[in-house]
């Protein structure tokens, strides 16, 4: 709300935007989280047999890293919500491609040995 | 001026999307990169949607045709030749970029502080958490090119035979491909694989010389005279993105 709000205000060249620093506190707790998923993602590799439980862990856990690194190091959690909503929402519908798509290739295979 | 100042007041009641300010309130530099960004998960999406659907496409049978096992193939360490080490390798590259996010980020708290020094500090720890990345990649598709992977060819379908010799060795025993394990496997395994952590380590060869760029116009004082670092946060979106897909290709190439 700090800049551009009198006329005259926007300078895509000379404008100066509101920083503040949030410190360092969170950033390294957000770097000891994604360590300690990583790690946890290659215990369970070698200690859990192949199956779909564990495929699911994986892609669960993929997504917790992609909330942090997203919300914490790409700074969305504190930027206005109507931006976090344009950037996210899209990404839904990828998901649904993707669940489609793979129950499709499932069908293929099917086909492919008849 | 009674006239003027009324205006100004009305302008700072505007409604957000009255025009005249930005409604997401970022700068429009920054509001690209998202947008880029955007676009970019897509084009990444569209590869992961393809590979999962090749794969799902080739799981049991015939047994020529079968899907390879990851665990099978990326199974070796720089120096540790002739061992059975699946995913090992993979999870020093995630350690490395991960870290380099770190310094990243770190570099844009710098910035917000308005510390040129530890912004030049940061970057290059990120630039080299970079370059570190890309040579394991190198070294990566060095070995997968040398035991026979091209990118209209695939020498990694694994028969029956060859899958109970896999899983006969445990973590840390020789293991290595004989004859009899070996069937041609689907092409796209080979193919998807070098076009997407192609496509991926280009994102990262890209982010590494927008770094560069942005770390010589630190050092000149660039920003200092421009009163902000805002640069460095356009930089570090894109290069927390780069990681943010290391962590997909990491789970659907090699841990699942």
């Amino acid at each position: 709300m700090e800049f551009y709000n009198k006329p005259g205000d926007y300078d895509a060249i000379n404008y100066i935007p509101h920083t503040e620093s949030h410190g360092t506190k969170e950033l390294w707790k957000t770097f000891w989280l994604l360590l300690g998923i990583t790690l946890f993602d290659f215990m369970i590799y070698f200690v859990m047999p192949t199956s779909g439980y564990r495929n699911f862990i994986f892609i669960f856990f993929g997504l917790v890293k992609a909330y942090f690194i997203v919300g914490a190091f790409m700074h969305l959690k504190h930027e206005k919500v109507s931006l976090a909503l344009i950037i996210l929402v899209p990404t839904i519908f990828i998901c649904g491609l993707i669940i489609g798509l793979l129950y499709e290739g499932s069908a293929l295979e099917v086909m492919k040995s008849i | 001026m009674a006239n003027n100042i009324t205006t100004e007041a009305s302008f700072e009641n505007q409604e957000t999307w009255a025009g005249g300010r930005s409604p997401f309130n970022v700068s429009y530099g920054k509001l690209m990169m998202w947008i880029f960004l955007l676009s970019d998960a897509f084009t990444f999406s569209s590869l992961l949607v393809q590979y999962g659907t090749q794969r799902f496409s080739n799981v049991v049978t015939p047994i020529t045709t079968k899907w390879p096992d990851p665990a099978s193939i990326f199974n070796h360490f720089p120096g540790m030749h002739g061992f059975h080490l699946p995913l090992l390798f993979v999870s020093v590259m995630t350690f490395i970029l991960i870290l380099s996010s770190v310094t990243m980020v770190l570099a844009v708290e710098a910035g917000h502080r308005n510390s040129k020094k530890e912004v030049a500090k940061f970057m290059i720890y990120t630039i080299l958490g970079g370059l570190a990345f890309l040579g394991c990649q190198a070294w990566e598709w060095y070995t997968f090119i040398h035991e026979g992977a091209r990118l209209d060819g695939n020498t990694f379908g694994i028969t029956k035979q060859g899958y109970e010799h896999l899983h006969s060795v445990s973590f840390g025993s020789h293991f290595e491909w004989e004859v009899g394990d070996r069937t041609f496997g689907p092409v796209p395994f080979a193919a998807l694989f070098f076009i997407v952590t192609g496509f991926h380590g280009f994102h990262v060869f890209s982010g590494v010389v927008i770094n560069v760029v942005v770390y010589i116009m630190t050092v000149r004082g660039v920003f200092e005279r421009r009163g902000h670092y805002e640069m460095i946060e356009k930089a570090g979106l894109y290069w927390h993105f780069v990681d943010l897909v290391w962590v997909f290709v990491f789970t659907f190439f090699y841990l699942i």
